[in-house]
């Protein structure tokens, strides 16, 4: 059935993408040989847009290697809209050898579909000082983080670390750098204290959902390490929404709901309204992800210091969050050796400092980062356990649909911690009558 | 009152197939009919008929864009009608259909009755239609500016001592606001169009009014609204057509990540957060989603030709 449908799929493609598809095909050759010989051009479409700083670390990488291995790179600045244009393409001839994406947004569209290429190759291939890229990966991310295929393989050649935290302006509150709270009871205290003083203890775009729901992720994994939601998430009957351990959590996001901790006005204001907020000082901390300096950087006070401590700790839990983003080659792709080689070459020292002095993480630990992500970094390094960005679900439609409607209603104040597990309970199990 | 009256159906053009034996000239159009319609009637069957039939057939399975595809039947319809998200999407498809339609020619109407004795209607005019020729994109890059907490709208009244302004842009008042903004963009294109068939109306109608001592009402219910009617009609299935498809405004007011807030969602919405919203790739559901729009807006057409059907009146 399948193979049927590929192939009407393939013959309904219009007469100009095969066109392409041929034209591509005649100036790349047949040479996935993996041999080094030069000569061959391979076609990557990159996650970022002309002009970001990280387009213009991996360009500086693509002139380094074209020139060390006479290869010709074909590169097209899609940007983050790269995946959909990919899951495109997959239905035609035309297939770039090597995208890039954020292990959330390439597992739907290229693993879970069983579409991405072992990349054995690549973890084998030297990197740009000549090491073999495997040894550069940090172990304790590639075990934390799934990027295996079934067949052991990997699937993708992280290069970025995203992780989140606690900003704070730390040429006013300096002293949340040497002493930040570490349990829920201090982090309460330390909310008071703003409030006390006038200052509004927590800015939040109201409007993203995704935001949104790092808070309820991170409570309920703080009840019982990383995987817990997704455990929870996967229960066919939505039930295990009603734990004891899951309203806990949700009445800590209530606390600070009801308690006015939040920004006034942060349940209807529209991005970047209330990050802008922060980054002027009208309040004192933002929960977001490793990205913020750089974000914020167009609009900052004069003599704002991002810094960061991490989510305080509820119980046992202290898990950080980690996420990779990372390159990945398409099954379909035709010059996937030399892809491979470029993703590994990109592993360089130099392009990874390159990186973190763009206020980015690497994926390499012996990079020194900028002055801004150094509590990242530091609270990265002591993590025993990680967990990903809701958790690691990938439940197509289940963020979108179940989480993100529920969560929003709790983090915005319209309904109790109560009412929150008793819909996602029937969402849930909605949800998953609707996949079966 | 002269107004005479007859049958569409008994143009000329209108059914060349409709009269046999119709001469040298009817023999002859029947024989150019193929060359000259087969083109179009081709191009038409390959990107309308064909992708239709193709989207009805991705509907029938689970798919997520590439790779395999596993046929569920019509499963991906039963769950849109138990799903309380395309419910409420549905809702707020007919919500901007019927009240912003309603809306926009009530006020499309009233300004035409206006403008038409009005001096300087011609500049009026533009600047009614100018919000339509504003991309939507700058609406959304205005919309955080007026109604923000600490926005123009809040700025201004708070000078006038309100202190606690409702949240503009609170997920329940989001889609309010939309309406408005809709309403706000779409009055002045419809109320170009109904002016122009108001301006097509002779002058001696008028004149015939007022010497018989008809009222505004009177006037406008027994000339303006007989000699306008087939334009309303034609706006009608335009609105209907148009506000099935509104996505681009739901999704630059509501969409600061990767989806609106779902009590704003319309049809249109839905069918791309199902097919493209970061963790969602469900291209059968989102499909059988655009499907089942399609249905609406054809449906929809066709009743509301039916209810507006009248006699051409030529004048």
């Amino acid at each position: 059935m399948a193979h049927r449908s590929t192939k009407t799929r393939t013959a309904l493609v219009s007469v100009t993408t095969l066109a392409l598809a041929l034209g591509a095909s005649a100036c790349s050759g047949s040479t996935s040989d993996g041999s080094s010989a030069g000569g061959k051009t391979f076609t990557y479409w990159s996650m970022w847009k002309e002009g970001e700083p990280q387009q213009k670390v991996i360009a500086a990488a693509i002139a380094d290697f074209e020139k060390q291995s006479g290869d010709k790179v074909n590169v097209q600045w899609v940007g983050r809209q790269n995946i959909t244009k990919l899951t495109a393409a997959l239905n035609t001839h035309n297939v770039p050898d090597l995208v890039d994406g954020s292990w959330a947004n390439t597992v739907p569209a290229l693993v879970n579909t069983d579409q991405a290429l072992g990349l054995s190759g690549a973890f084998a291939d030297k990197t740009a000082d000549g090491e073999t890229a495997s040894s550069v990966i940090p172990e304790k991310y590639t075990k934390s983080v799934d990027i295996n295929l079934p067949s052991g393989q990997p699937w993708m050649l992280p290069y970025n670390v995203q992780t989140d935290a606690f900003w704070f302006n730390a040429a006013k509150y300096p002293e949340l750098k040497t002493n930040p709270p570490k349990t829920w009871a201090e982090f309460i205290t330390l909310l008071d204290k703003f409030k006390s003083q006038g200052v509004a203890p927590i800015a939040a775009d109201g409007d993203v959902a995704g935001y949104n729901t790092y808070w309820i992720t991170t409570l309920i994994d703080r009840t019982g390490g990383p995987g817990t939601m997704k455990t929870i998430a996967s229960d066919k009957t939505g039930q295990a929404w009603k734990a004891p351990d899951v309203l806990a959590a949700a009445q800590k996001l209530e606390q600070l709901v009801k308690g006015g901790y939040f920004i006034n006005g942060y349940t209807a204001s529209k991005f970047p309204y209330q990050q802008t907020a922060f980054a002027n000082n009208k309040a004192a901390l933002i929960m977001m992800g490793s990205w913020l300096p750089t974000e914020a950087a167009a609009y900052e006070a004069p003599g704002f210091i991002p810094d960061s401590f991490p989510f305080p700790t509820t119980g046992t839990a202290d898990s950080q969050r980690l996420d990779l983003s990372g390159f990945v080659v398409p099954k379909k792709a035709k010059n996937t050796a030399t892809a491979q080689q470029f993703a590994a070459f990109f592993l360089g020292k130099k392009y990874q400092t390159m990186w973190a002095a763009n206020g980015g993480i690497p994926l390499r630990t012996d990079v020194s980062v900028g002055a801004s992500a150094q509590s990242e970094m530091t609270a990265l390094k002591g993590a025993k356990t990680f967990h990903q960005i809701n958790d690691g679900i990938t439940f197509t439609g289940y963020a979108t649909k179940v989480l993100n409607p529920a969560d929003d209603q709790l983090f915005l104040g319209k309904i109790t911690p109560q009412q929150f597990v008793d819909t996602m309970a029937s969402t849930q199990a909605d949800y998953w009558k609707s996949q079966s | 009152m002269t107004v005479s009256t007859r049958e569409p159906s008994a143009l000329p053009a209108a059914s060349p197939r409709g009269r046999k034996g119709g001469g040298g000239i009817a023999h002859s159009r029947r024989r150019l009919f193929v060359p000259f319609v087969g083109p179009a009637l081709a191009f038409y069957t390959l990107v309308f008929v064909v992708p239709t039939f193709v989207a009805l057939w991705i509907s029938l399975h689970q798919w997520a864009g590439s790779g395999p595809m596993k046929w569920v039947g019509v499963r991906n319809y039963t769950a849109l009608v138990h799903d309380k998200i395309f419910l409420h999407a549905l809702v707020n498809t007919l919500e901007l259909l019927v009240v912003v339609g309603i809306a926009i020619f009530v006020l499309s109407f009233a300004m035409t009755l206006i403008l038409r004795d009005m001096a300087g209607r011609k500049v009026a005019r533009s600047i009614i239609f100018f919000p339509h020729l504003i991309n939507a994109l700058v609406y959304g890059a205005l919309i955080g500016f007026v109604f923000n907490p600490g926005g123009l709208v809040n700025t201004v009244l708070k000078a006038f001592g309100v202190t606690k302004p409702p949240g503009w842009l609170a997920q329940d008042n989001l889609f309010s606001l939309i309406m408005v903004a809709m309403i706000f963009m779409t009055t002045g294109y419809y109320t170009t169009i109904i002016m122009a068939g108001v301006d097509r109306i002779p002058l001696y109608y008028y004149e015939d009014c007022a010497m018989a001592g008809a009222n505004a009402w009177q006037r406008m219910r027994h000339v303006i609204l007989p000699l306008t009617w087939d334009v309303f009609g034609v706006c009608a299935v335009l609105w209907t057509i148009s506000s099935v498809k509104i996505f681009e405004i739901i999704w630059i007011f509501g969409a600061s990540s990767s989806a609106p807030p779902t009590q704003t969602w319309t049809v249109a919405v839905y069918t791309y957060a199902t097919g493209f919203a970061g963790d969602t790739l469900a291209y059968g559901a989102a499909t059988a989603a655009a499907i089942v729009s399609l249905v609406l807006v054809s449906v929809l057409v066709v009743l509301l030709r039916r209810v507006m059907r009248r006699d051409v009146i030529e004048f």
